[in-house]
């Protein structure tokens, strides 16, 4: 039987799908969350079995996180990304003490126990200026992809300040600075640190090393570097960052798989 | 966990109440009864959002509750003179009640109404309109209700407890006193750790304060006393005023039985919703002291019967919640359940009203020392070593501390709490912000809760 996690988040969804063992990653996948999640986690879901020549019926047990959690209807179950992240950056990285996971429309910043469960955590508050959606909203702004914004970061010479809490405020502020002329490299490096700045102030007065960074903003380039300087810890960027969370789901699907017959 | 013990809806509590009246063994009958369909009639439209706890104790709780208004004129009608005592959050309540004819309510507890109302009152709108926006506590919304004068009487005696208090409510106050409504104004001091060496003297909730703090606060009380002296035509004797301190400790020793039950009940007894408006009564008695204590009494009978029968509300393996600070939206406590939670204490930031008032002081010196206890006026450490250690006492796996936003002193002691929280006792915290109307931030809300019901779990097996 396979094991599926779905991580169907605010940007996009995630799938994963393990052997039961949970050692073998027989697949997974991301697309555009869209407005159904259901319909768009189920056929992304069809599209990975097709892909290793499986069917539903070969489905063990699918455990759904993300924002969209919920409107999984085929998941045996909807655990949020707080445990599905701690689970997922554990196995990849098993000595990881501090999980910093920045998605398309929150921030969380966990800390775990030495056997991996999660210790405590924290989430952004109301605003998304400390998620992902600031840099849509930087990117659209510059006429940049998201996926530039890593590249045009590096050649700045000076981070612009960017003071505002809130994303709205924030992409007013963009436009000031901009028509003060201020180079689109220095304003997205002052985007990237004041997220960093914002989830650091999360983690309160001490970070427990190692720390590593998970989900889609982890993938974007300097985010890890001014994440690392905001905490004043190094921060390694979990392999497949945007996956961490549907990799967790899986490895708790796994849990829930009984063992086959015989095996 | 069946039939009434289910979250119901209140079509359902109705239908139910409906077919227990008509039963060979009906509910006894009880003052403020009736469908709790009518208080929706009246627009308090949110009702239809929740769910509740079926227990005709319960239900009497509901509709005392939601019948303060009518009381109010009620009293006015048979002219009894009505004292809006404001912030202290239980003191000045206790030394009204001692008074022949005085009714005294909870007129800060306006910023509840937006609650229930769908702000379709729009008394949050009419205190904008006066100057207090929402970077102020919903408490403004009791400026509202003195404009449009829909939801109670304007008291013959206002009195607001000003100084180490909350800066929120202060500026609410001093607007509505610009307005034309006379306050009779107290000082609060800030209570500070007596000096080595200095004369102190021992508070309610395990407090010391110096022994000159303590004389301000009680000399401070003696001109209110005075004040409502005046108002009653009627010269309080200390024998009368140390009558009203005991029958205000039959109240707060209901709830602190009650308290004690729901909080260690392997099995919860009593739904968060229904507990946090039980301890909500204490305040101020919700306008009528003596139905107070009786509504406690069936509620302590209900919950004695579910705990002997060994049946809870809630799944036995809820975890174990701390909740620290009152919601301006009462879904959250309905939410803290749906996501596999329980109260198993709580901190409304009025323990002490609930703690017993001094009987062994004289009377204005019990007073002085308990409203020096109030957890407003000290140092946010007091009360996080409170938490901390009511925490322990009951048993909790994880502490939630929410927020009221504009609230000042839920933005400043919430870090402090949730740090010393974790810090003292390695409990996971989930911070949460709760407005008058969640709707926008109930996935938020949602998930955080969620995510601390499953890393305490986690804790189980660890």
């Amino acid at each position: 039987m396979i094991c599926v996690g779905v991580d169907s988040g605010s940007r996009a969804t995630k799938v994963a799908l393990l052997d039961p063992a949970g050692e073998l990653f027989l697949a997974a996948g991301a697309v555009d969350a869209g407005l159904k999640p259901e319909a768009v986690s189920a056929a992304l879901l069809d599209r990975l079995l097709s892909d290793c020549g499986r069917r539903r019926s070969d489905v063990g047990a699918v455990i759904a996180t993300g924002y969209a959690r919920h409107a999984i209807g085929f998941a045996d179950a909807a655990v949020t990304e707080i445990t599905c992240h701690a689970v997922g950056v554990r196995r990849v990285a098993p000595d990881a003490a501090t999980v910093v996971e920045i998605g398309g429309q929150d921030a969380k910043l966990l800390r775990l126990a030495p056997d991996g469960t999660v210790q405590d955590f924290a989430m952004n508050d109301r605003c998304a200026a400390g998620t992902g959606r600031f840099l849509e909203v930087v990117a659209a702004r510059l006429g940049v992809p998201l996926d530039g914004l890593g590249a045009l970061a590096r050649a700045a010479t000076a981070p612009a300040a960017i003071s505002s809490m809130c994303v709205v405020f924030a992409e007013t502020e963009i436009i000031g600075l901009l028509a003060q002329e201020t180079a689109p490299a220095d304003i997205v490096a002052g985007v990237q640190k004041s997220i960093a700045t914002r989830v650091a102030g999360m983690a309160g007065r001490r970070v427990e090393t190692p720390v590593f960074f998970t989900g889609g903003v982890a993938r974007i380039p300097g985010m890890a570097e001014a994440l690392a300087e905001a905490l004043g810890a190094p921060v390694a960027v979990a392999p497949d960052p945007q996956m961490t969370g549907a990799l967790g789901a899986a490895l708790l699907a796994c849990r829930r798989t009984p063992p086959k017959p015989g095996a | 966990m069946t039939g009434a013990d289910r979250p119901l809806t209140m079509e359902q509590i109705d239908a139910l109440c409906a077919a227990r009246a008509a039963s060979p063994r009906p509910d006894p009958p009880y003052p403020y009864a009736g469908p709790l369909a009518r208080h929706v009639r009246d627009g308090d439209r949110r009702l239809l959002r929740l769910t509740y706890d079926g227990s005709p104790a319960s239900v009497r709780l509901w509709n005392f509750l939601l019948t303060e208004d009518e009381r109010l004129a009620q009293a006015r009608a048979a002219g009894r003179r009505l004292v809006g005592a404001m912030k202290d959050l239980g003191t000045v309540a206790a030394l009204a009640y001692a008074y022949p004819g005085v009714t005294a309510f909870y007129t800060d507890g306006a910023w509840w109404i937006p609650c229930v109302m769908e702000m379709s009152e729009g008394l949050l709108g009419i205190a904008s309109a006066h100057g207090l926006g929402e970077g102020l506590c919903p408490v403004r919304a009791m400026l509202g209700a003195f404009v449009t004068r829909r939801h109670f009487p304007i008291p013959d005696l206002l009195i607001a407890s000003v100084g180490a208090v909350c800066d929120d409510l202060s500026a609410v106050a001093q607007r509505l006193e610009s307005l034309g409504h006379p306050i009779l104004w107290w000082e609060m001091p800030a209570r500070r750790a007596p000096e080595p060496g200095e004369p102190a003297v021992a508070l309610p909730g395990g407090l010391r304060a110096p022994a000159a703090q303590v004389a301000f606060v009680r000399g401070e009380l003696g001109r209110v006393r005075r004040a409502l002296d005046g108002l009653t035509g009627h010269a309080l004797t200390d024998a009368e005023l140390a009558a009203a301190i005991r029958a205000a400790n039959a109240v707060r020793a209901r709830l602190a039985a009650l308290r004690e039950l729901v909080f260690t009940a392997p099995a919860c007894p009593l739904p968060a919703l229904e507990h946090q408006i039980a301890e909500m009564l204490a305040v101020h008695f919700c306008s009528d002291r003596d139905e107070t204590l009786r509504v406690y009494e069936a509620l302590l009978e209900a919950v004695r019967a579910r705990v002997a029968a060994g049946t809870g509300v809630l799944p036995a393996d809820a975890v174990r919640v701390f909740w620290v600070n009152p919601v301006a939206d009462l879904r959250a406590m309905n939410l803290l359940e749906a996501c596999g939670g329980r109260l198993c204490g709580t901190d409304f930031l009025f323990c002490h009203a609930l703690d017993p008032l001094p009987e062994d002081a004289e009377p204005m010196e019990a007073l002085a020392r308990a409203a020096l206890a109030d957890p407003m006026v000290g140092p946010a450490a007091d009360r996080a070593a409170r938490i901390a250690s009511d925490a322990v006492r009951f048993g909790a796996e994880a502490v939630v501390v929410s927020r009221i936003p504009g609230a000042s002193h839920c933005a400043w002691e919430g870090a402090a709490i949730a740090e010393a929280v974790r810090g003292r006792l390695g409990l996971p915290v989930a911070e949460i912000e709760v407005p008058p109307l969640t709707d926008a931030l109930a996935p938020s809300i949602r998930a955080r809760l969620e995510a601390l019901v499953e890393t305490a779990r986690a804790r189980r097996t660890r």
